[in-house]
């Protein structure tokens, strides 16, 4: 009997398959059906027609307009809540503090909508519900995806080298000068880490625009669903997702998140 | 590249083993038996729930009366997803239950087997099938294709302690701030639209109302064909013009609105955070059973509210559900199902189970709703136990010729009328005024698509734009600065001199 060995190529060979058949493969279906359009003969033809129906139309572009601020925004709250959050923690010397830590974790280990769905109770007893709603949406947002920012920045921040920081302050900065020179250069790969997990999903996922505005509020993950299932034009549905993609895309850009950093291996890319 | 070569193959032959291997772990399934595969709308018909034998399982008896079929129960959540699941899958079913449009547009498109001529004439369908809707499917020509399962109409329900009745009598009642936030209207671009045209033309619907004296009008009436022809015409109209109207009536509209619902209505209903909601008369039947006091098994008294329902004056939207068989299916074992199904005494299982009304007829469906809805005391029908004359019901123009009875009636007190009876069999004068939605065509619905969108996507509130300008405003400020920046940190070389780049 001989035994059965496996080369590393060969052991790549299940996660080959799952990006062919998950990754590459759809990706071309979406491109393919984005840029194709039903011809006169009901036919498929090749057309830009998808692309320049999105930027001549207004609710799509108030649409993106709209999802953009919202996620901007939801984006914005979770980093001011989460740094000083993540640098607390990060520095206390607390023993559990994983403990902690675990607190502000576990509403991600409760079903998504069931949480959504309780916000919804609690913001109609605050009275919030029905009237306010872009700020409950982004309350919902917030609420949501603050792990998602809070979980690098820890990370980060906990990992940075404690001696960076004495021989600043050895070289006579104040604390406020170590924090602002030392400290937060430092744990950028954590908030650009952070930013992009909070953003992204910020502008796609209506279930919690859809539930706590009472579908007052459209974002662009709302269109694509509208057209893929109720309008059933699934071309143009495509052509919004790529424009998510180059969207998406362009902001890990701005935030250089493509670039090869090796303080990014310190554990900042948790995701 | 000739190892990159054998990975591929490897890949691809892994593939391939595993599509075989999911096919014949299908086939096996089925092998040596009849299957029958119907894809209907989620809670559609009835089902055993959780421990209780509260309700039937219709799929379970279906398969005891018919030894060797197996049913492949599958369900779908919007016409359009159950549309282009039989695009791609064209044989995989032999029973489909779209709504009115989408079984015109089957209809129009050719994708559906005819019923035989045996089937028409002799099923139970044929025998039990409620008059009103047979005519109605007659007229338009549907009756050798379709089925009817369930059928309602579109009005507004409503907490009669907060809203007056006479506010709803007109669609228009919402229009106004007076409902401030206290109203939904539907996340679905057919029933709003509906509303919004009913709307629109609320005067010219309410002046052929009078004209035709529509209030006291019967379905036999010589003039009913006519009148119910023009309420149709203006309920369908698509013309740029109506699409411009209704867009501005509904985005008029939204600022008085709490919001769109297509699910979450009934719910919020029941739990007061609304008090109108532009329902179909199935949820609207729920919503009023779920929010009424009851006495709970230990003899407590739980508080509730009666919700009623009301088809404003003008028009409304008769909207039905029917079965029609794919090309290709198993004609003999779907209509045998069919036939099954509009047995009346499924026909009031299913009605137990989802709520909504039947379009099957028949003495057992009737005395269910005897049960139900009459007030009567016991021995005399007309009156309640006090003896105070009650209302009579009249359900002839539905039930009429399909049982023994000469007469349906069904006595109801005063306050009764506005509720349940009303949304699950509407008055004949409702059904007068009411109008099928049709099918649009391409074209058109891609136009009324695009006004939903806006209705949905606008308007932008001022503070997204400041927000939007602050932001592109900081984005410009940080680049400037580091072009700046970059520019004076550049170290300049004395002259001679060359800088040697890291690393080189």
């Amino acid at each position: 009997m001989t035994k059965l060995r496996f080369s590393r190529k060969q052991l790549c060979i299940p996660y080959a398959l799952f990006l062919i058949l998950f990754v590459v493969f759809p990706m071309l279906m979406i491109l393919f059906y984005a840029f194709t359009g039903e011809g006169a003969d009901g036919g498929l033809t090749f057309t830009f027609a998808n692309f320049a129906d999105f930027f001549t139309s207004r609710a799509k572009l108030s649409t993106l307009l709209m999802s953009i601020t919202i996620a901007i925004i939801s984006t914005a709250i979770c980093l001011i809540i989460a740094y000083p959050l993540a640098y607390i923690l990060a520095r206390s010397n607390l023993k559990r503090k994983n403990v902690l830590l675990m607190i502000f974790i576990m509403p991600m280990w409760i079903n998504f909508v069931l949480r959504i769905t309780a916000l919804r109770e609690l913001l109609d007893l605050v009275g919030l519900l029905g009237t306010e709603n872009y700020l409950n949406t982004i309350i919902g947002m917030v609420y949501d995806f603050l792990p998602f920012m809070l979980l690098p920045l820890y990370t980060t921040l906990e990992k940075l080298d404690k001696s960076y920081l004495e021989a600043a302050a050895d070289l006579g900065g104040n604390k406020f000068t170590v924090f602002t020179r030392v400290t937060f250069p430092l744990s950028m790969p954590g908030v650009i880490s952070g930013i992009t997990m909070v953003f992204m999903p910020s502008m796609t996922n209506y279930v919690v625009s859809d539930t706590l505005s009472n579908f007052n509020i459209t974002i662009l993950g709302k269109l694509i669903d509208e057209y893929f299932t109720t309008y059933d034009n699934w071309h143009m549905g495509s052509m919004i997702s790529i424009i998510l993609l180059v969207i998406i895309f362009l902001t890990l850009l701005a935030t250089g998140g493509f670039k090869e950093d090796k303080s990014n291996a310190r554990g900042a890319n948790l995701w | 590249m000739k190892r990159f070569l054998r990975t591929i193959s490897c890949a691809a032959a892994a593939a391939v083993l595993f599509v075989f291997a999911l096919s014949a772990a299908g086939c096996a399934s089925s092998g040596g038996k009849t299957v029958l595969r119907v894809y209907n709308w989620e809670d559609y018909i009835s089902q055993p729930d959780g421990s209780s034998d509260e309700y039937v399982d219709l799929i379970a008896k279906f398969e005891e009366e018919n030894p060797g079929v197996t049913v492949e129960y599958s369900t779908f959540g919007t016409n359009e997803n159950m549309y282009n699941e039989l695009k791609i899958n064209a044989a995989g079913y032999d029973l489909v239950c779209p709504s009115d449009y989408m079984i015109m547009k089957m209809i129009d498109e050719d994708m559906v087997e005819p019923f035989t001529d045996d089937f028409l004439a002799n099923s139970n369908y044929a025998k039990y099938a409620s008059p009103y809707i047979k005519d109605l499917f007659e007229q338009n020509e549907w009756t050798r294709y379709a089925a009817a399962y369930m059928w309602g109409t579109m009005g507004y329900v409503y907490n009669p302690e907060l809203v007056s009745a006479e506010d709803l009598s007109s669609w228009a009642g919402i229009w106004s701030g007076k409902y401030d936030h206290m109203s939904t209207i539907k996340d679905s671009v057919r029933d709003s639209y509906f509303l919004g045209v009913a709307y629109v033309y609320r005067e010219e619907l309410a002046a052929l109302a009078k004209e035709y004296g529509a209030g006291n009008m019967t379905l036999s009436d010589e003039k009913y064909a006519e009148y119910n022809e023009k309420v149709t015409a203006i309920m369908n109209r698509t013309d740029e013009d109506t699409l411009e109207k209704v867009k501005s009536a509904l985005l008029d509209l939204k600022q008085y609105l709490y919001g769109f619902e297509v699910d979450s209505g009934k719910q919020d209903m029941i739990t007061g955070k609304i008090s109108i909601n532009f329902a179909w008369s199935g949820d609207a039947v729920f919503a009023m059973d779920d929010a009424e006091p009851y006495t709970d098994e230990n003899g407590r008294e739980i508080p509730g509210i009666y919700l009623n329902y009301i088809v404003p004056g003008e028009c409304s939207n008769i909207w039905f559900d029917g079965w029609v068989m794919p090309k290709g299916a198993n004609v003999e074992l779907a209509q045998k199902f069919i036939d099954f199904l509009s047995r009346p005494e499924n026909a009031v299982a299913n009605m137990n189970f989802i709520g909504y009304t039947s379009a099957v007829a028949g003495d057992e469906v009737y005395e269910e709703m005897i049960d139900w809805y009459d007030e009567s005391a016991e021995g005399t029908p007309g009156f309640d136990e006090d003896g105070n004359a009650l209302v009579p019901y009249d359900l002839n123009y539905f039930f009429g010729g399909t049982g023994n009875y000469d007469d349906y009636v069904i006595y109801v007190s005063e306050d009764s009328l506005n509720r349940q009876i009303s949304a699950q069999y509407p008055t004949e004068q409702v059904i007068v005024r009411s109008a099928v939605m049709q099918h649009f065509d391409n074209e058109t619905t891609a136009a009324v698509n695009e006004m939903w969108e806006e209705v949905k996507g606008l308007p932008i509130p001022v503070w997204a734009y400041i927000v939007i300008a602050v932001i592109i405003a900081l984005i410009l400020v940080a680049a400037l600065s580091y072009i700046y920046k970059g520019k004076r940190r550049e170290p300049k070389p004395k002259k001679g001199y060359r800088i040697q780049k890291k690393g080189a």
